[in-house]
């Protein structure tokens, strides 16, 4: 079943997004919806000695002024990560005690949004507060004790051996996701039920996690995440305002919409840590790579624990037999830090790939005949096969469409006529290969139409594109009138989509579904020659409908997982299946220019090879490479959030100041896929996508620089400033 | 992208337009809803007149119809044109004039409909998204262009997208991809579907005549 090749056709959720007709959460039309806003605390740590809601209770149109005196009996929903549901432990109007600056300490709910800005900017608070930390480097930071990481060999020996060694630190910084969507929660109380709309990657996450911080049974909360303005993981779990906005819709029996501003997203939500990373690499005369160790520091808030794995990828991107890696956590007081594409393998690769290149260059060797001469043919943490592992042919066939061999290898040889210095660089990337619990439920109706749900949100990735693929390659029913629901807890049980499992947990469950509607048209069929579709027959057999619903976990994943999926927890697998290990494999070329005089960096032309199993979707899967690359462009040269550690807030918490990449900072991005799928993962034999797109760009980009000008950038986001 | 005022050419056209027939739309109606050129707009919701703040009256055009609502004077074109008259196409992506995701036409202009004050556009000629397709029902050149191309991934910024490009062709800014890179930077878009947009604006420019 793995040899389906799947066409190109064009996404299937286009059409209504070019008409502007696709309904985010904020565009969900109720009638007599209020306008709620958030009021942030000034404080970074302390007490909220007073709160003064008058001026802002007397505005002409104002309905409501909350305060953590409404939400009495309240509770925290957890931390997604310590079996909660939550960003962070901390829901913010809860108490009095205030953690992280931004957090909301009042909830101004109007007839208007104009009346509600209004009256936010009147309450007035007095605050008690305590010193802080806001930087990794702070002296009141928190420095935990390492984790344990890997321990193969002995690195620190075989280090100390090598004939050729790097050692080197490489820092990376705070940066937000920025969905162009604002996180938005609508909430309607009505007849004792809760509905909440938001564009969330984890409908499920929010359905239970507001019941539980709110007292309901579950039961009676529904969420509704059809479409997401992007997520990047910043929309992975129950967000504090959604519980805020839940509570006014119940107390005041109207809707409630809350839009929170794109300046407060930057202390109210979750964000890419800060985080240093000292790698020192040891190669012997024959250019092996003998060992690695790999040591990093990465930021946390006070109250969780969200748990570094960067050598997860690094640890297995080469053939190295002595590896050691440790990392430590640092409290600060931030809101939690979480996931953000790439989330630990982008800063990982960029530190790793820099580095495997400086000992390259160490050892006098092309940086991709270093990487080839190193690549692994089974899994060195383990010991165990990979799956499938196509690294060396996306390094083989980039190089060859880049044009890898026309390259000077001495830097700052290369030049344009205008005396443009030209840079070549190259750096790989992994991901792994997870996989979710997933339960299809597939109706096919004489009426000649088709209802899927089925777990999955939809955020841009192209997922609903996918399973339409998946769901049409096999049957013979009409494309024109499929419906696909998906982020919809009471529609089908929804899991997180995030960690690149989306597609390959959705389109095998799906083939499954398609596969048992098949054998039941067949067990109907009864040896019957049939002319015509499936809905024709059933018509003709006078039969409403035939529904099957099917399930599919992570291999050698027990069937309690599913209780998991259920309640809205966390219940993805890999990388390590035993017994074999499984991951998704990009190689990235890039071509900079650096400005001889003002030394601005432009990123010219990329060129990404992927190896992600088999390709369900074309279209949008050349989409999410090239915006993984433009992600890798943006984190490489252009974004990073400025601490005043004064005042530990983020001082460029806009999108003028927090300098995204524009149109005009893009270039060619020549995208190609290996396509060959991966049949010990799945059914379908598809790996994952969006985040190991991204991962590896930055360190090619760094790559291509020091070739262009023999400087070495070490620092993110790599800037004129660092080249003068 | 800042705010543009019309030409007086422009404005005179858009006063000279009877407001006799125009459509008087409550000042809070959630359930309306505009459609493209010369449909007729309904106000579904029976809401109340007018709500606090909303203290001017303002009249202006949307894609063809006529409209003559309260506002709060504060309120800006983009939170009227989605809270008042339904039309939710034009997205808020930063409400600072920062991302472009709110992009409509004023006068044939491109606007930052959350920088421009709704009390702004009296006697002028909003088009937005839902007003771009052609009077037939079929897609602009421009919308075909960003479905061939997949030039967009969760499509919040694509209305915003398409508004400037359009937009872009018609001021004649679209004769390279360096000249249509540099144009469109008023949008952004965090999926990255910037090669898309670009190749999606050279192809719709051909067709568009490059007028």
């Amino acid at each position: 079943m793995n040899e389906t090749i799947y066409p190109d056709r064009a996404r299937i959720d286009a059409l209504e997004k070019v008409l502007g007709r696709t309904r985010f959460a904020a565009d969900i039309p109720l009638p007599r919806i209020t306008h709620a806003m958030t009021v942030p605390s000034r404080i970074v740590r302390g007490r909220l000695a007073a709160i003064d809601i008058g001026a802002a209770r007397a505005v002409d149109g104002v309905l409501a002024v909350l305060t953590w005196r409404d939400f009495t009996n309240a509770q925290s929903a957890g931390y997604l990560m310590g079996g909660g549901f939550g960003f962070q432990s901390h829901q913010p109007m809860l108490s009095d005690r205030l953690v992280h600056r931004g957090e909301p300490i009042a909830l101004v709910v109007a007839e208007t949004l104009e009346i509600a800005i209004e009256a936010a900017a009147l309450v007035d608070a007095r605050y008690e507060e305590e010193p802080f930390a806001a930087l990794l480097e702070d002296e009141r930071a928190e420095i935990l004790a390492p984790q344990a990481g890997h321990a193969m060999g002995d690195a620190q020996a075989m280090l100390a051996s090598a004939a050729f060694r790097v050692d080197a630190e490489y820092l990376s910084p705070a940066q937000y996701q920025n969905p162009m969507e604002m996180i938005a929660t609508v909430a309607e109380w009505r007849d004792g039920t809760l509905t909440i709309h938001e564009g969330t990657q984890n409908s499920s996450a929010v359905k239970f996690g507001v019941a539980a911080a709110l007292g309901l049974d579950s039961a009676r909360v529904r969420v509704k995440s059809a479409y997401l303005g992007g997520g990047f993981g910043q929309k992975n779990s129950l967000q504090g305002q959604t519980v805020l906005a839940a509570r006014a819709a119940i107390l005041l029996g109207r809707p409630v919409k809350l839009v929170m501003p794109r300046a407060q997203l930057y202390h109210t939500a979750s964000f890419r840590p800060a985080s240093r990373h000292r790698i020192q690499l040891g190669a012997d005369a024959d250019g092996r790579i003998v060992a690695a160790s790999y040591e990093a520091d990465m930021q946390n808030s006070r109250a969780d624990t969200f748990r570094a794995s960067f050598s997860e990828i690094t640890a297995r991107l080469y053939s190295i037999p002595n590896y050691s890696s440790t990392a430590r956590l640092v409290r600060t007081d931030v809101q939690s830090p979480g996931y953000m594409r790439a989330p630990f393998e982008h800063p990982a690769a960029f530190a790793f790939e820099s580095a495997v290149d400086e000992l390259a260059y160490a050892t006098g060797r092309d940086p991709l005949a270093f990487r080839l001469n190193n690549d692994a043919e089974t899994d060195p943490v383990t010991g165990d096969p990979f799956s499938s592992r196509f690294l060396a042919e996306c390094l083989r066939t980039g190089a060859d469409r880049f044009g890898w061999s026309e390259r000077n290898p001495a830097p700052g040889s290369m030049r344009a006529d205008d005396g443009t210095m030209i840079g070549w660089g190259v750096a790989v990337g992994a991901y792994k290969a997870a996989m979710a619990p997933a339960i299809a439920r597939l109706r096919v109706r004489a009426d000649g139409t088709t209802l899927l749900s089925v777990s999955g949100h939809e955020m841009g990735q192209g997922i609903r594109t996918a399973i339409f693929a998946a769901l049409t390659e096999g049957l013979e029913i009409d494309p024109a009138r499929i419906e696909i629901v998906i982020g919809d807890p009471d529609a089908a049980p929804q899991h997180l989509t995030a960690g690149s499992w989306g597609t390959a947990s959705s389109v095998p469950v799906v083939r499954r579904a398609v596969e048992t509607m098949q054998a039941r048209f067949d067990a109907l069929r009864d040896g019957r020659s049939v002319h015509g579709s499936i809905h024709q027959m059933l018509a003709l057999w006078r039969r409403p409908y035939i529904e099957v619903e099917t399930r599919l976990q992570a291999p050698g994943q027990p069937d309690a997982v599913f209780d998991r999926l259920q309640r809205g927890l966390p219940a993805a697998g890999g990388p390590e299946y035993k017994p074999f290990v499984s991951f998704s494999y990009i190689a990235h070329f890039v071509e900079v220019r650096v400005e001889p005089t003002t030394r601005r960096i432009r990123v010219l032309r990329v060129v990404s090879i992927v190896d992600c199993g088999r390709v369900v979707s074309p279209r949008t899967a050349e989409s999410q490479v090239r915006g993984g690359v433009v992600w890798g462009i943006g984190a490489a040269l252009r974004e990073t959030a400025e601490i005043d550690p004064r005042f530990g807030g983020v001082l460029n918490n806009d999108l003028a100041e927090y300098v995204l990449p524009v149109n005009a900072d893009i270039g060619a991005i020549e995208v190609g896929f290996i396509d060959q799928p991966d049949p010990m993962l799945n059914e379908a034999g598809v790996k994952g996508l969006g985040e190991v797109a991204m991962v590896g760009v930055a360190a090619a980009i760094g790559n291509a620089i020091f070739h262009a000008t023999g400087r070495r950038l070490r620092q993110l986001p790599m800037r004129i400033e660092h080249l003068i | 992208m800042s705010e543009q005022d019309p030409s007086p050419r422009d404005r005179s056209n858009d006063l000279a337009i009877s407001r006799r027939d125009a459509l008087r739309i409550s000042a809070a109606a959630t359930g309306a809803s505009l459609a493209g050129f010369g449909k007729t707009m309904a106000a579904a919701q029976p809401m109340p007149v007018a709500l606090p703040g909303m203290s001017l009256t303002v009249h202006f055009q949307v894609n063809g119809n006529h409209i003559e609502t309260l506002v709060d004077p504060r309120a800006s074109l983009l939170d009227v044109l989605r809270e008042q008259l339904a039309l939710t196409g034009a997205k808020k992506g930063c409400d600072h004039g920062q991302c472009g995701a709110c992009t409509v036409h004023v006068d044939g202009r491109r606007v930052a409909s959350c920088l421009t004050l709704a009390a702004k556009v009296e006697g002028r000629q909003v088009l937005t998204i839902e007003g771009l397709s052609l009077e037939d029902g079929s897609l602009h050149p421009m919308q075909q262009a960003f479905i061939d191309h997949d030039a967009l991934q969760c499509g919040y910024c694509t209305p915003g997208q398409i508004m400037a490009a359009v937009a872009c062709v018609q001021e004649g800014h679209a004769s390279s991809d360096a000249e249509i890179r540099e144009y469109m930077s008023g949008n952004i878009c965090r999926c990255g579907a910037y090669v898309g947009i670009v190749a999606a604006i050279r192809d719709a420019a051909v067709t568009m005549g490059g007028d």
